[in-house]
């Protein structure tokens, strides 16, 4: 097997690693036992108005014999805010966010580019493709930007700069690189439609050396980022909708319940040393 | 000096000489405080308080069953001792809490988006120990160094650069009671991590693990009101006597004659106060019992054991604790038959009852359902079973919201809809509701003052509180003439309230009074015919 052809499996196996290796990562989350109620508001989903100011059914006089009301829509639109825009980075720290923002959306385009080279392999009008190379340059500025801005912050912020681990900064330089060698390899050696139509067809051959790393780099950045704090494309969704909105009361019949019973059933096989059960005693009686 | 405090950094966490932060650089206060010299200084710590405690951070003390090992062989029993707790945080052990740590544990962006949020930090005018990621990146760091393949490996390169002594341990527990558990940083965190709670969690390792929980909390706090009851030492006896001596007060000072039920069975309500109240605000057990029955409530108070003490400390330190209190409480409510709990002015015995016990035990194993007693006398001012004389609470209130009531359980339109009706220049402070400032005696700081803990709370958790107070009164702060008032719907924001408005003579200077709201309502109330509050008496 060649080179080319080792570079083409492995980027196509990469893909299907990141994949396979988010959704073992969200499988973990998922099959945690339930938790404590850390619910934080304002919550999203709560009904009646309520999710504007930061009520919650507990605000009805015996909650447990009302129907909840739960708000699907405002759920649905405040999580888009937070995917589409990073929404609370804008409101709380704007300087970060124009770098952070620019990253995140420049990543998204590339991903949308990234489908759009595939479909090229089968169907590629002129249009099509001009539309998909403009897609493909703004997707590496914006996001070359925003991670060269990033990196600059995290690097000149004292701050950021004091928490700031080796390995984060090695997370950043890895995307970067990414970018820069794909950039070059776009820009001034072939053209992204070739190569795509190769690699997805596994008939590549004499691919430029620079485009091999790129696409070995890029391999490597697939299976790495799901192993990585990267992955909180995974966490963030479990962060909001499992913990901070995850106000459901444990009633009779109510799959809280359930998944309390399940949790019962499955005592821990760990102990705390210094904690013990303990009643009452009856010296409250004494006088 | 204060430049140094704003650059350490988290290894200094093992620093065997110094103090992370000697709080010499507090934010500004407004007006009139920004120049009347009524701020109170700091006491200083005494030297030996250091040679037994940890005293390193800031020069406080909040862990005072902490002491100092004399042996290499007991700091080396501790540092195990603290491993193993670290260990267990990730193990099933921690189940109820095994999700959200992980995540805040394996995600955090250190943007420091949180930073701005948090109260201490802004009161501290940014000294980077109260960072809300300082003392759990410490926490991260050991973790990673000593239980994770990565941290193992690559060692620093992963941030696993923290080394482990008596003061790394010393100085994380006692960080972790510099924090409020307000979460305010929680509700800005763009990826919607919890940095407070992670700070309960290191509470944890040394109270679940370790042993080791502020006598306060657990001595004198969840121990106590096992064995007696309650947490002031309150047993039954003494409630009857202080249950009497309170009608004949409330009959004394305003003509109205109650009675307090007790341990009826099958009532419609069991009224559930926090124990201090009975001992240091009377008259709030006395408002309710005006209140419910004016509105014609069939209620009760219980006398049974626990049955009298919403409180329930556990939440701040010890899952354990927490669980064997709310499980009394319910028990004894059992007892009695009673178709609902009501809380009354608490706000952790309100998270603790509503929100923690509800994944505790299951709804047949607690027995009764509780709410918030807000929602209840909402209706009634709603429904009109009370009826209201507005003018008689004419003078500027302001209203604090408990973290625990209003950020964390969304209980916020009930208590505003009630103000808006019975006091007329009722105005909010800034920022309200669920954004609100802690008002700095969270997670247990409002009954901690053991060696100089107390100052600690009055001048720098309480500052950004102490200050909106201020703002929210500022046209009215410098005319003693004027009455105003704080309102505060749970004990521990008004004992901490209370304390400082007596630190900086706000009340004696200003006239800023403070209560809860039910004390407002009856003032308020079209059928009395005197005022309620003492200080309205006075003038």
């Amino acid at each position: 097997m060649t080179v080319d052809m080792l570079v083409s499996v492995f980027i196509l196996l990469a893909m299907f690693g990141f994949f396979a290796l988010s959704l073992r990562k969200a499988y973990k989350f998922a099959h945690m036992q339930i938790h404590a109620r850390l619910d934080l508001y304002p919550v999203p989903k709560e009904g009646g108005g309520r999710a504007a100011y930061g009520g919650s059914y507990l605000e009805e006089p015996e909650w447990w014999t009302k129907p909840r009301k739960i708000d699907r829509v405002n759920e649905a639109v405040d999580i888009m805010k937070e995917m589409l825009f990073i929404k609370k980075l804008f409101v709380h720290q704007r300087v970060l966010w124009w770098a952070s923002y620019s990253m995140h959306l420049g990543i998204y385009v590339m991903l949308g580019w990234s489908v759009l080279l595939l479909v090229s392999v089968a169907w590629h009008p002129d249009w099509y493709v001009l539309a998909v190379t403009v897609v493909g340059v703004v997707g590496f500025a914006l996001s070359t930007v925003g991670c060269v801005l990033l990196l600059v912050r995290r690097v000149s912020d004292r701050v950021l700069a004091k928490y700031t681990t080796p390995l984060e900064y090695f997370n950043i330089v890895l995307l970067l690189t990414v970018l820069l060698t794909g950039a070059y390899s776009w820009l001034f050696v072939t053209s992204p439609f070739e190569v795509a139509a190769q690699v997805f067809t596994l008939s590549a051959t004499d691919l430029p050396p620079i485009v091999l790393v790129h696409l070995a780099l890029l391999g490597i950045m697939f299976l790495y980022i799901p192993l990585s704090k990267m992955s909180h494309y995974v966490g963030k969704f479990f962060c909001f909708h499992k913990v901070l909105w995850d106000n459901d009361p444990n009633l009779p019949g109510s799959s809280v319940e359930r998944r309390f019973e399940d949790a019962a059933a499955h005592p821990a096989h760990t102990g705390w040393s210094a904690a013990k059960q303990q009643a009452p005693t009856s010296e409250s009686s004494k006088g | 000096m204060a430049m140094e405090y704003k650059n350490v950094r988290t290894t200094d966490i093992s620093r065997r000489e110094g103090l992370l932060s000697a709080l010499d650089d507090l934010a500004p206060l407004p007006a009139p405080y920004d120049k009347n010299g009524l701020e109170p200084a700091f006491k200083d710590p005494k030297p030996e308080w250091a040679e037994t405690n940890c005293c390193s951070l800031d020069g406080f003390c909040a862990i005072d069953t902490m002491k100092r090992p004399e042996t290499q062989e007991e700091e080396d029993e501790l540092k195990v001792k603290f491993l193993k707790g670290l260990e267990k945080l990730f193990l099933d052990a921690n189940n109820k809490y095994l999700q959200p740590l992980s995540l805040t544990m394996e995600y955090c962006a250190k943007c420091n988006t949180c930073s701005e949020a948090c109260h201490v930090y802004k009161a501290a005018n940014g000294d980077e120990i109260y960072r809300p990621i300082f003392r759990v990146d410490v926490l991260r760091k050991l973790y990673k160094k000593y239980f994770t393949r990565s941290g193992k490996l690559l060692g620093s390169l992963t941030g696993a650069d923290i080394d482990l002594d008596w003061e790394t341990i010393a100085r994380l527990g006692e960080s972790a009671y510099r924090c409020n558990l307000c979460r305010r940083c929680a509700q800005v965190c763009p990826m919607g991590l919890d940095n407070g709670m992670a700070a309960r969690e290191i509470r944890k390792i040394f109270s679940m693990e370790m042993g080791l929980a502020p006598t306060p909390v657990h001595a004198k706090g969840t121990q106590l009101q096992l064995k007696t009851g309650s947490s002031t030492g309150l047993t039954r006896p003494a409630l009857l006597d202080t249950l009497e001596f309170i009608e004949e007060d409330t009959y004394e000072r305003t003509g109205r004659k109650i009675k307090f039920p007790l341990d009826k069975k099958g009532a419609d309500v069991l009224l559930f106060h926090n124990a201090g109240e009975f001992m240091a605000w009377p008259e709030n057990p006395a408002a309710f019992a005006i209140l419910l029955d004016e509105a014609g409530v069939d209620w009760t108070l219980s006398t049974d054991v626990v049955g009298y003490d919403s409180v329930n400390y556990g939440i701040w330190y010890d899952d354990v604790q927490a669980k064997n209190v709310a499980m009394a409480q319910f028990e004894a409510a059992r007892k009695l038959g009673v178709k609902r709990i009501v809380i009354g002015e608490c706000g952790h015995a309100h998270k603790a009852a509503v929100v923690g016990a509800d994944r505790m035990a299951d709804s047949e194993e607690r027995g009764v359902p509780v709410e918030s007693f807000l929602p209840m006398m909402a209706e009634f001012v709603r429904n009109g079973r009370l009826k209201f004389d507005p003018s008689k609470n004419d003078f500027p209130v302001t209203l604090h919201d408990p973290c625990n009531i209003v950020r964390q359980m969304g209980i916020v339109e009930p208590q505003r809809e009630i103000l808006r009706k019975i006091a007329p220049q009722f105005r909010e402070m800034t920022p309200h509701g669920v954004d609100n400032y802690c008002c700095g005696g969270g997670s247990g700081f409002a009954i901690m003052n053991s060696y100089n803990f107390g100052d600690f709370r009055t001048k720098v958790s309480g500052r950004m509180k102490f200050a909106q107070i201020l703002n929210a009164f500022a046209d009215e702060m410098e005319n003693p003439d004027i009455v105003k008032y704080v309102c505060a719907p749970c004990s521990n924001c008004k004992g901490t309230i209370r304390d400082l408005l007596q630190a900086y003579k706000a009340t004696a200077r200003y006239n800023v009074q403070y209560g809860g709201i039910v004390e407002l309502m009856v003032n308020g109330l079209a059928s009395m015919d005197r005022p309620y509050f003492e200080f309205l008496e006075a003038e």
